[in-house]
This record gives C-alpha cells, sequence and structure tokens, in this order.
C-alpha cells in the first residue's frame, strides 16, 4: 500500500500544473503580459535533483482574457477527486494563484462526483457552465472509464465533444489524465485511455496533465531511495511539492521561453508502455 | 404475520431497487435496457416519490380516523433514526469493502473510489462527516437524501393533519426558492453539494405523498387519469426522443433562473419533474397487464419492495461488490451477467429471509413452547 502515497502527491502536481499554466494563459494573452509572474519561482533544495515534462502545454485565453477583464478567474473542477480537502486540486490552485496573482481573484468551484464516467460529466459539465459561467474547467476524466471498460471510442466522442462544446462556450479546459498506479500499469486497457487521452488533448489543442507519469516519476524515484524521510507521509508531501514545482516551472518556462501558439505537444519521459 | 398480498406499490418500489443496482455499476452491458436511457427521469424519482407513498399508508388520510399526531410524529422520528443507522452501517460495510479490495488486489486506486479518498487519507474531520451525512460516499447518496426527508417527514404528516389543501403549495414554494435562489446543500469535508438536493427533492417526496391521498390532488388524478395519460404520452415520447439522441437543448441559452428550464437531476428540475409525472401516469397503466401475464415477475418484484430498506442496502453493497468484480474480471457481457444474475439473486434472498423469519415465528407462536 506504499502507492497510496502517490495520489497525494498527484493533486500538488496538478496544483503546481494548473498554477503554471494559468500563469501562461495570462501571458499567452497579447494585452496582458505582466513579466513579473512569468519567471518561474525557483527549486527548493529538496527539490533540486530533478526535473521532467509531464505536462501537455497549451494556451488557456479565456483565463487570460477574464483576468485582464475583471481580475477574476472562476474555475470549474470536475471529476472523481476534484475536491479533496488535503492535497486536492481546488485549494492549492486557489492559495497558489492568489500568491501569483496578486490583487485578482479566484473563485474556485466544486463540483466533482466519485465515480461519474464521462458520459454523465458531459451532461452535468453544460448545466454546472451554464449555471457558474467558469473561464476554465479542469476536467478529471478517464480513470472511472478505464475501470468500467468504457469502450474507447464511446469515451473519445464524449471527450472530444464536450471540449468542443467548451470551446464554443468560451470556456477553457484542462484534462487531468489517468492516475498511476502500478497494478494497472500493465493493463492494456487502462494504456489505451491514457493514450487516448493524449491524442484528444494534442488533436484538440488543450492542455493535459499526465498524472499518470507525475506519479510514475514518483514511484520510480521512491524506489530509488530518493533520500526521503521513513515516514511515509513526510516522504509524500517532499515528492508532492518537488513534483508541483518542476512542472510550474516547466510549463512556465515553455510559454515566456518559446511561445506557445502552435508549439507541438511535448512527449514525456516515461511514456513507453510498461 | 404473513407478508401482504402483491400489489402495485410493491412492484415498482421492487422493479426500482433492481434498476438502482444495476445503474449503480457503471458501464455494465445491461445499465443500457434501464429506463434511465430513455428518460429524463431514472430509479431515483420513482425510489423517491414511493417513499412519499409509503409514508402516506404509515400516516393514513386525515380523515376519518386519524392516528394521534404524537404518535406520527414519534414513529416517523424513529424511522428516520432507523434510516440514518441503516446509512451509516451501509457506509462502514463499503468503507471495508474497499480497503479490503485494495488490500487483496494491492491496488491503491480503489481507495480513490466513490468519494473514499477523503477518508482514508483526512479520516478525522471526514469522520464527522460521515455522521453528520455531510461526506457521502459516491452511489451511496440516495439513503442520506431519505434519512433527510424523513426528518421532515413529521413535518409533513402534522401540515397534512390540519391543512392538507396547504402541504403542496408549500411543497412547491420550497422547491421553487431552492431551483430560483439557488439553494446548494454543501458537503463537507471536502468542497461540493449533495448529489441529491433535499430541499428540492422534498417535492416528489411529497407529490408521492399527496398523490396517494384518496382525496384532493390524489383524487383529481384518479377521476381523470385517461385524460392524464393521453396528455403523458407525447411528453414521455418526446423526452425518449431527446434523451436517446442527445439532443439537449443548449443550458446556456435557457433564461435565468436556469435550473427552471434545464434537465438536472441534482435539483430535479421541473423539466424533470414533469417528465417524471408523466413517465408514472402511463406506466402505472401497465402494472394489471403484467399481473396478469406475468404474475411471478410482480409476485418477485413485490416480494423486494416489501422489504425496501434492507434490500436497497443489499444492493448498494452488491453493486459496489459488482464494480469491483468487473475491475477484476475485466467486465464483459459473460461477468456482467453473472453479476447481474448473482446480485439480484442476493437481493431477493435478502428480501426472503426476513418474510421466512415472520412466518416460522407466525407458526411457532400457535404452538406451545417446549419445556425447558
Amino acid at each position: 500500500m506504499a502507492r497510496t502515497g502517490q495520489i497525494k502527491r498527484l493533486h500538488a502536481a496538478a496544483a503546481g500544473i494548473l498554477t503554471a499554466s494559468l500563469v501562461a494563459g495570462v501571458a499567452w494573452s497579447e494585452e496582458t503580459a505582466p513579466s513579473a509572474v512569468a519567471v518561474p519561482a525557483p527549486y527548493s533544495t529538496e527539490c533540486l535533483g530533478g526535473s521532467t515534462e509531464i505536462v501537455a502545454e497549451s494556451p488557456l485565453p479565456n483565463v487570460a482574457a477574464a483576468l485582464q477583464r475583471r481580475r477574476t478567474i472562476r474555475i470549474l473542477a470536475l471529476g472523481a477527486s476534484a475536491g479533496r480537502r488535503q492535497g486536492g486540486f481546488t485549494h492549492r490552485i486557489e492559495r497558489i494563484l492568489k500568491q501569483v496573482l496578486k490583487g485578482s481573484n479566484i473563485v474556485t468551484i466544486n463540483r466533482g462526483v466519485s465515480g461519474e464516467l464521462a458520459a454523465n460529466a458531459a451532461l452535468r459539465i453544460k448545466n454546472e457552465v451554464a449555471m457558474n459561467n467558469p473561464d476554465l474547467v479542469i476536467w478529471q476524466v478517464g480513470t472511472d472509464d478505464a475501470l468500467a471498460f468504457v469502450p474507447l471510442e464511446e469515451l473519445a466522442g464524449t471527450v472530444r465533444s464536450t471540449i468542443t462544446w467548451l470551446r464554443d462556450h468560451n470556456v477553457d479546459v484542462v484534462l487531468a489524465g489517468l492516475q498511476y498506479v502500478e497494478r494497472v500499469a500493465q493493463d492494456e486497457n487502462y494504456y489505451r485511455v491514457r493514450e487516448l487521452l493524449r491524442e484528444i488533448a494534442a488533436k484538440e489543442h488543450v492542455m493535459i496533465i499526465r498524472r499518470y507519469e507525475a506519479m510514475q516519476f514518483i514511484a520510480a524515484a521512491q524506489e530509488a531511495g530518493g533520500g526521503y524521510g521513513p515516514d511515509e507521509f513526510e516522504r509524500t508531501g517532499a515528492g508532492y511539492n518537488c513534483l508541483a514545482q518542476y512542472l510550474a516551472s516547466a510549463i512556465t518556462l515553455g510559454a515566456f521561453g518559446k511561445g506557445m501558439s502552435g508549439r507541438p505537444l511535448l512527449r514525456s519521459q516515461p511514456d513507453q508502455k510498461k | 404475520m404473513f407478508p401482504r398480498e402483491a400489489n402495485a406499490i410493491d412492484f415498482w418500489r421492487g422493479f426500482a431497487l433492481i434498476t438502482i443496482f444495476i445503474n449503480h455499476v457503471p458501464g455494465i452491458y445491461y445499465a443500457r435496457f434501464t429506463h434511465a436511457n430513455y428518460s429524463l427521469s431514472d430509479s431515483a424519482d420513482l425510489f423517491v416519490f414511493l417513499a412519499g407513498w409509503s409514508l402516506r399508508l404509515l400516516v393514513g388520510s386525515p380523515r376519518p380516523t386519524p392516528r394521534a399526531t404524537r404518535y406520527l410524529v414519534l414513529r416517523l422520528g424513529g424511522r428516520a433514526v432507523e434510516l440514518y443507522a441503516a446509512q451509516i452501517m451501509l457506509t462502514m460495510l463499503a468503507l471495508a469493502i474497499l480497503a479490503a479490495s485494495a488490500t487483496l488486489l494491492d491496488n491503491p486506486l480503489l481507495l480513490e473510489w466513490h468519494n473514499a479518498s477523503s477518508v482514508f487519507y483526512d479520516p478525522i474531520l471526514t469522520h464527522i462527516g460521515l455522521a453528520t451525512l455531510t461526506h457521502q460516499l459516491g452511489y451511496f447518496d440516495i439513503l442520506p437524501l431519505y434519512v433527510v426527508l424523513m426528518m421532515m417527514a413529521p413535518i409533513f404528516a402534522v401540515v397534512d393533519r390540519f391543512a392538507p389543501n396547504w402541504l403542496l403549495p408549500l411543497s412547491i414554494a420550497l422547491y421553487l426558492v431552492t431551483l430560483i435562489v439557488p439553494l446548494p446543500i454543501p458537503t463537507w469535508p471536502v468542497d461540493g453539494q449533495w448529489f441529491f438536493n433535499p430541499l428540492a427533492w422534498q417535492l416528489v417526496f411529497v407529490l408521492g405523498f399527496v398523490l396517494a391521498r384518496e382525496d384532493g390532488a390524489g383524487g383529481f388524478v384518479r377521476r381523470h387519469i385517461d385524460a392524464i395519460r393521453w396528455l403523458s404520452l407525447p411528453i414521455v415520447a418526446v423526452s425518449a426522443y431527446i434523451v436517446w439522441n442527445r439532443l439537449w437543448p443548449d443550458p446556456t441559452l435557457m433564461p435565468q433562473p436556469r435550473l427552471l428550464f434545464i434537465a438536472d437531476k441534482t435539483y430535479v428540475t421541473p423539466m424533470r419533474l414533469i417528465q417524471f409525472l408523466a413517465l408514472i401516469a402511463l406506466f402505472s397503466a401497465t402494472y394489471p397487464i403484467i399481473k396478469r401475464w406475468a404474475s411471478w415477475l410482480v409476485d418477485f418484484c413485490a416480494r423486494l419492495g416489501r422489504n425496501s430498506l434492507i434490500v436497497f442496502c443489499v444492493g448498494s453493497l452488491l453493486s459496489l461488490i459488482g464494480q469491483i468484480t468487473r475491475f477484476v474480471y475485466r467486465g464483459d457481457i459473460v461477468v456482467d451477467t453473472v453479476v447481474v444474475l448473482l446480485g439480484v439473486a442476493i437481493m431477493a434472498l435478502s428480501a426472503w429471509l426476513p418474510e421466512w423469519r415472520e412466518q416460522v415465528r407466525s407458526r411457532g407462536s400457535t404452538r406451545p413452547l417446549p419445556a425447558s
């Protein structure tokens, strides 16, 4: 059960990605270019030893526009554990964003329904958008569908049509992909769902958080020793923070250093099927 | 005491319990045959409506011989406590199933299922949430609604007793306020809202309670049921066409307050509610036909319905076990068939056992006790 800690770290990583993504999205907007926020935060000491690319980047124009127009970002979070209290996405995002984007108002709306398949979430997303007017939707998608063996073409159709609908309604979307657990790493269906989401994200030019790789990276670091303390929770916390820093830095640098428009998606290091 | 004869309410309740069981196993092959795929409403609406209808059987009509109000309040309060105890037991068993599966399969992903992660990773606050029903496991969220509705039931019963014509208008008023403001019921410690908003769903419960009356609104419906069924036919047909073809209107184009014009389960919005009432008006006509041609089916479902609480609890756990089984054995049609057949059989067994126990007790009470 040592792997359970990975799940916690995932959320910190995701929060870091989201934070950096939002910052990148702001920078992408020509009108809004607060150069101060483009500088990635330096790594803390325990995180100096590594980095990885585990995010597919894409601009967040509606977030940038919202920030420019009203200094407020409304974030709608959906998915299995979107609102988990400690280590959950939204609290961390809100906290970090408020630090980075000083003077801005960050509103997060948690509407996660555990165990919900993408097809049901897709219907609910539209209602929630209609009621909450978010600038960004964070959609944790795929894990429940993979575990329930939902046909791939059905899942693909659902995710694609929802992304299109959100785009047509001026809402940015970030997909949070599958979780990594060693036990299911060998599973062909799980692998296919993971690949499918990546392909969709690439084709639709939406950001995807590669949670699988993030967690896999931590697992490898753990197995290699990593220099973490003996307590699992301490170890979890350290990995959590490092991963968030790597990701935030990678995205921020990628966005500001090379520009994001039309940039091809990055392939991550642990991309091969195990 | 022998079980009562099969009746329409027990039959439809049993039907709802079976479909809830199937629908709570995501991805299962047989879910495509449940009416949720052709209808804006699903078995949850039916379950809550029939719970309200059953409340009428418990409370009785305001006239001619109403039960003592004090007795009613205590009885309904006791029922709410009973449901609460069932919810707590169910939750603990579900958590144990998830924890055991995660351990045996060496798969911590199972600890993340169904909102359980907070229990395992943040247990101190989450246990408070479990006890106060502000933290609910996914697919285990109907019973908390039922608990709250049963806590509200004494108020419904008292208003029904002393101002029967006011109950439905008051319920509709609360429903409209909940949708117009809107009034979400927050979850804690995990941010979110109740999947079934009790302030909105109370209307479904009250409708069951009110329509079960022989007079008043219930009497009106009975007198005009043929006309209502003709009106219901196009509503059910059009909504089936919309749901089947996924031709949902764009909710962002709906006027404010949007909850009055969109299809939403959490708030059981008017569109869904109207479709549900039309559906039951229409399909209630089929009961005599089913009873005539498939009396075994009526008897089977009615037995489940007569023992709805225990069957619901068993069915909820079986749904979870079914999900884990599908995950382990890579759900295909064979696995799904086994899950459904075994699940329904165990639900039937759980309904049969208490009735058999009562029969044994009845027989035993007619004989003298053996000398000790």
